[in-house]
């Protein structure tokens, strides 16, 4: 690139656009190149048809070469349209791209004024103001950082599974960390899968054993990241593993600890939603991967009373036992992140009305899977608590969702996860079946034939949002309005099954504070772009895999989850990333080390020098927002491209130099 | 530089209003006001920056100073800054500042703080119609500045 | 108790603590008045003073940075405590090498520095007296607006640019001032163009200032500034729910932890 001539006296070139009619409509636009001319240091002004154009950018490019421009005004459209274009164009003809300033007289001038006259004076008042901070622009250099090839995936549910399977395969290293002792996730505990009725277990099982072999994936079960450090390409994180208190190395996953247990069958299982009991020592579900056993510490009469007969260590023949097990850290660097951590359920202790955890016989559509699966605690029969084979099952939709005192969003999957739960139950039992819903979603591959076929296999469809679960005898009794005969209805059933909300996980906002991601209203972690950048954070280098940044089905996760990857991995092939030059800066002179910066970024991208007694920026970890440059008493920080003389030179241009006030 | 300003005759008060926006929420709602053309009074001057967390006191104050009848700052609606919790310090220094303002005897609501998300183009444009009335009922900041 | 006992008391405490030390920050009698002292160990303790007071927040601050390894006491009343602390949290000051003898004011001074708060968390020396209720601060707020921009802009208008508010705040630490910035502050010009200079070091107090009144008391043009100060650091307090000083474990009033989320809260009614 030519040197810029920055030590040279201000040469600003102003392009003013008529955007066809869309700003000379409103903006006399001869009139604002003509009042531009008149500015201090302007030596050439034009107006284009379209400055976007490439004939358009074609005029400014020659113009820049022959009148010697060193510093460029366009007035146009948002600089969040085409600052980027230009900023390309400048960098073409040698001259630093920063050494632009837009202003917006599209936007914000002739689309929402109307009067000609005042819409021209504005666009002068923008333009004088550009022409007056340009000068102070600098030339910025955007800066390399190398990516190490690896990647750190938080949560193996078949987000972070397919994440990890597509890194792994393209040749990077993969570090797969899952908090519970085995991976797979919720998909693991479906019996079915909607629309196709693929057995679930059958399709996640070979890619859990994959993920779990693979020469490419260090897998860290049982484990959580406990602290993130540094920046894209080389982020430093440190995972805490808790002692499983079975030597996973030694460990054969043979299970009779498990059956030797003495708590055997005496605790409720996680896996299997509290519908199925385990020991203290237990393998979560026979597919586990790991397949190693693991002792629960909250259980365990050893570790929490400290007297056992120890039953479980004389069976276990290789010996894997090990009751010192101590909590593990393990510091890892890599070059990106994948965050997986998928979703739960809406935590119903708000809505005590429909009996949910008060009757047996109320569960969410997860325990229903349960227990409609063949290896579920009661072998795929549908039987209530007290194992009757139910005469009547009522599903009822969008229960903490779609409802403003609950969560207003529609979590997406419930419509057709219940329809296929009612299919289930239609295969399984003789029961009369009711759907109350408030209306069917089924936008998808196949869905709507799949609700077609539902439609037509007998099952009775209540227009009407649940509103109440009683017990009466044996019986629950459904209260709801059906909306479509406009009076309430009151249904018994044996079983009630609720398709609950899915919610972020109650930790997401440690997870969110760990990685410094932003999360949206909703509370999942919120995207870059919600169009077109959906799986990317504001955090360059960490990416989103699935439901933990909105509600998923199987075929989105998956879909997500690979455009995770593929991000990870174009960052990861191309070795290095380029990082925005607009970063804070200190100026160790000025600083008096009282760390106002510190406390204000909320990046944690500065620093203190206690030797020195100076703040300093970790540039690759800053993003720009200059909250540290406004919170520095002494404007030490130097907020490049919106420095204090560049934003006051704007102002001073927009409201001309006024004579100061005087007091009286 | 200056503007051509008249000093012959004084033309009727135009309230001018500096509007600090961030880039990421509010100045692209204020895009949204436009790309659906919604229209509001010519008065606010859009000054872009990256985080409403940007602003402080000072340059708040260097605008009035300046001459601003009005200054307006704009940020994401909390919990959805760009930057994760930028605006939270927008939170605590503007108003402190209007407190300030308020104290030292200049009509506090010359300053307002709110948040406009980029889908919020209406509430923009309504926001600026509101406060360019305000600035406008409240006369022109050098009148303050002189009288008493 | 009377000036001549508390003060043996703070010789005795001195005494007591000396051995522990390298050195103890008191006032020491010069002429009438008083100025900033480090007594060594051994060092005679007759020219020992408490009144007339003045703030030692700066001197442990100079006296720490020259010598950071040594252990230092500190004779500290209400306000130079809680200004430690938050000096402390933008570390100008060690509090692991500092020991404080706390002395609780007397009523006449409380009343002199109309504080509200006349005594440190731990008290050595002196019995606790009430604070003085700020009852000036609601009958300035309830004159109309115009009438405060009018005292304001008499009060002022008075101000020569000594910078004696700056040099005397403990808070004051910046190694560069933007009062003396050309960029912020008309560079020549007096009195200060309103409202630069003024109100940038008032919102410069925020969450920083624990209304010791030295500003005041040091301005030559009598600018009553602690009536800014004081209304700013009520709302912090009863808005923000921080009281600066107060507990040197908190982060400072910056930090994101405290925000306000309500926009009712942003818009507080007071004109």
């Amino acid at each position: 690139m030519t040197p810029t001539h920055e030590s040279e006296k201000p040469r600003i070139g102003v392009f003013v656009c008529y955007c066809g009619s869309n700003i000379a409509a409103t903006v006399d636009v001869e009139k604002v190149a003509e009042y531009a001319a008149t500015l201090p240091n302007v030596v050439f002004t034009q107006t284009n048809k379209y400055t976007c154009s490439d004939p358009g950018q074609e005029e400014i490019r020659k113009a820049i070469i022959e009148h010697k421009l060193n510093r460029v005004v366009i007035a146009a459209c948002s600089p969040r349209m085409h600052e980027v274009t230009w900023r390309r164009l400048l960098q073409g003809t040698g001259l630093n791209p920063y050494l632009l300033q837009v202003a917006n007289i599209r936007e914000h001038v002739s689309w929402v004024h109307q009067d000609r006259g005042e819409a021209t004076q504005k666009a002068k008042e923008l333009v004088a103001a550009a022409v007056e901070r340009v000068p102070l622009h600098e030339p910025l250099e955007p800066r390399q950082v190398k990516i190490a090839p690896s990647t750190l995936i938080v949560g193996g549910g078949i987000a972070g599974i397919q994440a990890a399977l597509d890194i792994a395969n393209a040749g990077y290293h993969v570090y797969l960390v899952e908090k519970q002792p085995s991976i797979g996730g919720n998909m693991a505990k479906l019996d079915k899968t909607f629309p196709t009725l693929d057995c679930a277990m059958c399709i996640l099982a070979p890619k859990m054993v994959d993920a779990g072999r693979h020469e490419n994936i260090t897998l860290f079960s049982y484990s959580e990241v406990e602290s993130v450090e540094g920046h894209v390409g080389q982020f430093r994180v440190r995972i805490k593993r808790k002692p499983r208190y079975v030597k996973e190395d030694v460990c054969t996953g043979c299970g009779l600890c498990t059956q030797a247990c003495v708590l055997k069958d005496r605790i409720l299982s996680e896996f299997e939603m509290g519908m199925g009991k385990r020991g203290a020592a237990y393998i979560p579900f026979p597919q586990a991967v790991p397949l190693k056993a693991v002792i629960d510490p909250e259980h365990c009469l050893l570790l929490t009373r400290g007297k056992c007969s120890m039953k479980c260590i004389k069976a276990c023949g290789p010996g894997a036992i090990d009751f010192k097990q101590q909590e593990e850290f393990i510091e890892i660097e890599v070059g990106t992140i994948i965050l997986a951590t998928g979703f739960e359920l809406y935590d119903m202790s708000a809505l005590p009305q429909y009996g949910y955890g008060r009757y047996d016989n109320v569960v969410d559509g997860l325990q229903f899977e349960r227990l409609c699966n063949a290896s579920g605690p009661t072998e795929g029969r549908i039987v209530t608590k007290d194992g009757r084979v139910p005469e009547a099952i009522a599903f009822l939709h969008c229960i903490g969702s779609r409802d403003e005192n609950t969560n207003p969003y529609c979590s997406q999957l419930c419509c057709m996860h219940t329809l296929k739960l009612a299919h289930l139950a239609r295969e399984k039992t003789p029961a009369r079946i009711y759907e109350f819903y408030i209306d069917l979603r089924a936008g998808g591959k196949g869905y709507e034939e799949f609700y077609k076929r539902v439609q037509h296999e007998g099952i009775h469809f209540i227009r009407g949002k649940g509103s109440e679960v009683v017990q009466d005898g044996d019986k629950l009794i459904v209260r709801a309005e059906d909306t479509l005969l406009g009076k309430v209805v009151e249904v018994p059933v044996d079983m009630v099954v609720l398709a609950l909300g899915m919610v972020p996980p109650k930790d997401i906002e440690n997870i969110a504070r760990i990685f410094n991601i932003n999360r949206s209203r909703d509370g999942f972690f919120m995207e870059a772009h919600p169009k077109l950048r959906p799986a990317e954070t504001n955090v360059e280098g960490v990416f989103l895999a699935g439901a933990c940044q909105g509600p998923k089905d199987i075929p989105a996760t998956v879909a997500h989850a690979s455009a995770a990857a593929a991000q990870a991995l174009s960052l990861m092939s191309r070795g290095q990333a380029t990082i925005e030059p607009i970063i804070a800066e200190v100026i160790a002179e000025k600083c008096s080390a009282c760390g106002e910066c510190i406390v204000a970024c909320p990046f944690k991208a500065i620093r203190m020098d206690e030797e020195a007694r100076h703040a300093y920026v970790v540039s690759a970890m800053c993003k720009g927002c200059g909250t540290c440059a406004a919170a520095c008493p002494s404007k030490a920080i130097k907020m490049a491209h919106f420095t204090d003389q560049q934003l006051i030179a704007e102002i001073e241009g927009i409201l001309g130099r006024m004579s100061e006030y005087e007091l009286a | 530089m200056s503007l051509p300003e008249s000093n012959v005759q004084q033309p009727p008060y135009e309230p001018k209003i500096i509007g600090f926006l961030c880039n990421w929420c509010s100045y692209a709602g204020a895009d949204l006001a436009g790309t659906s053309r919604l229209s509001y009074p010519p008065n606010i001057r859009i000054v872009r920056v990256q985080c409403s967390g940007r602003v402080s006191p000072e340059l708040v104050l260097k605008a009035f100073h300046e001459g601003a009848d009005g200054v307006i700052v704009l940020g994401c609606h909390i919990g959805d800054c760009h930057y994760i919790d930028g605006n939270h310090r927008t939170s605590k220094r503007i108003p402190m500042l209007r407190q300030l303002l308020a104290y030292a005897g200049i009509e506090p609501d010359r300053l307002r703080l709110e948040w406009v998300s980029a889908a919020e183009g209406e509430r923009f444009a309504t926001i600026v119609k509101e406060f360019t009335e305000t600035v406008r009922a409240l006369g022109p900041i050098k009148q303050v500045m002189v009288t008493g | 108790m009377d000036e001549e006992h508390m003060l043996e008391a703070v010789r005795q405490k001195i005494l007591e603590i000396m051995p522990q030390v390298d050195g103890v920050i008191a006032l020491r009698r010069v002429g009438k008045g008083t100025a900033p002292h480090l007594f060594l160990p051994g060092d005679d303790l007759s020219e020992l003073a408490l009144f007339p007071q003045f703030p030692l927040p700066t001197p442990v601050r100079i006296i720490q940075a020259k010598y950071p390894d040594k252990r230092f006491a500190v004779v500290v009343r209400g306000c130079d405590e809680r200004q430690l602390v938050e000096m402390a949290k933008r570390q100008q000051i060690f509090l692991d090498k500092l020991t404080m003898i706390g002395v609780a004011c007397t009523k006449e001074q409380a009343e002199y520095c109309r504080c509200e708060m006349p005594f440190p968390k731990q008290v050595d020396v002196g019995e606790t007296v009430e604070g003085i209720p700020q009852t000036f601060l609601d009958e300035f707020l309830a004159k109309p607006r115009e009438e405060r921009l009018a005292f304001w802009k008499h009060a002022f208008a008075k101000c020569i640019k000594c910078y004696g508010c700056r040099n005397i705040c403990p808070e004051c630490f910046c190694k560069e001032c933007v009062l003396e910035d050309n960029l912020w502050v008309t560079s020549g010009t007096v009195p200060p163009p309103f409202p630069m200079f003024h109100l940038i070091r008032a919102m410069h107090t925020v969450g920083k200032c624990v209304a010791c009144g030295e500003c005041e008391r040091t301005c030559p043009a009598d600018i009553p500034l602690t009536i800014l100060y004081k209304l700013l650091k009520r709302d912090v307090e009863t808005v923000f729910n921080y009281y600066a000083g107060a507990n040197p474990e908190e982060p400072p009033l910056m930090d994101s932890t405290i925000f306000l989320a309500d926009m009712d809260m942003l818009h507080p009614p007071r004109r």
